[in-house]
């Protein structure tokens, strides 16, 4: 049994190795892909559209509403970062309920780039908003405070790669140790709530990627840690 | 160790490589169709405003029309009303007056018809009466009767007023015929003689005198002078006693 997809070793030429994480996530990358272009190739304008557009109108919609929710700004700069992290996450967790799948989101080097992004994107975001100012905030309220700004900031992006790792990876574990000691009824009352969990990790993950963007822009602070302090009650 | 360094940098790369792909495959084409549509909603809603509007103006000049029309249909009837009014009291005047005037045709021929009956029996009555008294007269009268009549005549044709008497002197002198006394009954002779004095008396002229008898003067003796005349007869008494008759009649009737 592996604890993470990246041990199952495909195909391998000297430091180049070919693993099931990512050979699923192009599996997943090129089904979103696909899956897109097919429902987007033919986009209606009208009040009339078929059944894929509205999910992908309806998903869309939704988490541009969250955005602006979040950071109180056009979500048109956040959408594609943060959607795609939510869809990746979300789709990559619920393909879990496919037999001989294991989702990608399991593997803690997935999780560990996932939040390197977000790590790398905070300040990309907050420069683009702020320019060189945004530096100064970690030195609030005073100097002192830099080194604990610093680790604050490494030590949530290493809690958003362990949280997410954690969860689908304790998920297929349980499944799979359900399986042998349990096999008709509980695996699959725990695969039911591997995909509730995983479509929820999903949402935190990109909730909370979206929350360091906003408070790294820092506009609307207080409306920012508010909703911060919120999202962290719920979870 | 749990974390593949070479997987984490090649999920970093798939990461993006999908961020580009959603982002060109579906975040841009899904937000672009909503837009359009957002502006299609728009536009539609703009249009249905506008012809909203425009439809709430036309009702409005509609509702003007109507209102100018119902106005213009009611002068209308109350002008046909009048005219009707008008023309019904003329034509009820008029027939009125037709009545009228056929009602005093009527009248008038229902008058003259009465006049007419009333008439005849006016004169069937006094032409009866007459025929009775002078039956009766005829059947009564004697020597001393006419000897009477006739000394009456003589009475009259003695007391004739100076007026009457020139008039009739002038009657006598245009007279080319002579003078005619006719009577009922032939008068005596010494009667006969003493008229023709007393008419000789009227004019210096010398005057033919002549009697004749008719027996439609019932009892009585007549003197006809070129439209004058000197008489006593029953005739006249039943004239003037059909003249009372008819009015007795005409006020019963």
């Amino acid at each position: 049994m592996h604890i993470t997809p990246d041990s199952i070793i495909l195909f391998q030429l000297g430091p180049v190795s070919l693993n099931a994480t990512i050979l699923f996530t192009w599996c997943i990358m090129a089904l979103m892909t696909v899956g897109s272009w097919l429902v987007t190739r033919k986009l209606s304008s009208t009040t009339r559209l078929s059944r894929w557009q509205n999910l992908l109108e309806v998903l869309v919609t939704g988490i541009r509403d969250e955005i602006r929710e979040i950071s109180g700004q056009d979500p048109g700069r956040y959408l594609s970062f943060v959607g795609t992290l939510f869809l990746f996450i979300a789709v990559s967790n619920l393909l879990s309920i496919i037999p001989g799948y294991t989702p990608p989101t399991g593997s803690l080097s997935t999780t560990t780039a996932l939040a390197v992004c977000v790590f790398i994107a905070v300040p990309i975001y907050g420069i683009t908003q702020k320019g060189l100012a945004y530096f100064k905030q970690y030195a609030k309220p005073s100097l002192l405070m830099l080194p604990f700004n610093i680790i604050g900031e490494v030590s949530r992006t290493i809690a958003l790669a362990m949280r997410l790792f954690g969860n689908i990876m304790s998920g297929t574990i349980i499944a799979a140790i359900l399986l042998s000691i349990a096999p008709l009824i509980f695996p699959v009352i725990m695969q039911a709530f591997g995909l509730l969990i995983g479509l929820i990790q999903a949402y935190i993950f990109a909730i909370l990627a979206m929350v360091y963007i906003a408070a790294g822009s820092r506009v609307r602070q207080n409306k920012i840690d508010a909703s911060l302090q919120n999202k962290k009650g719920e979870v | 160790m749990l974390i593949d360094w070479f997987t984490v940098i090649a999920q970093i790369i798939n990461f993006l490589v999908l961020v580009y792909l959603l982002k060109r495959f579906l975040y841009g084409p899904i937000i672009k169709a909503m837009d359009k549509r957002q502006e299609k909603i728009a536009l539609r809603l703009k249009e249905a405003r506008k012809k909203k509007e425009e439809a709430g103006q036309e009702a409005e000049l509609f509702l003007q029309k109507n209102r100018k029309f119902d106005a213009r249909h009611e002068e209308m009837l109350f002008q046909i009303k009048k005219e009707v009014e008008a023309a019904k009291a003329e034509l009820i005047k008029e027939a009125r007056s037709r009545v009228d005037a056929d009602m005093d045709r009527w009248y008038g021929a229902i008058r003259k018809e009465k006049e007419t009956f009333l008439q005849d029996i006016r004169k069937r009555v006094a032409r009866h009466t007459c025929a009775i008294v002078g039956r009766a007269i005829k059947d009564l009268s004697n020597a001393d009767l006419e000897n009477r009549i006739t000394s009456i005549f003589i009475e009259r044709l003695q007391n004739i007023d100076k007026n009457e008497r020139e008039a009739l002197a002038q009657a006598v002198q245009h007279s080319t015929e002579g003078i005619k006394v006719n009577s009922s009954f032939e008068i005596p002779g010494e009667s006969a003689k003493k008229i023709a004095q007393l008419l000789q008396n009227l004019t210096t002229d010398p005057v033919d005198v002549r009697f004749e008898i008719l027996p439609e003067l019932i009892c009585g003796i007549e003197v006809k002078l070129h439209g004058r005349k000197i008489s006593w007869n029953i005739a006249d008494y039943l004239e003037s006693f059909e003249e009372s008759m008819r009015a007795t009649i005409e006020a019963s009737g």
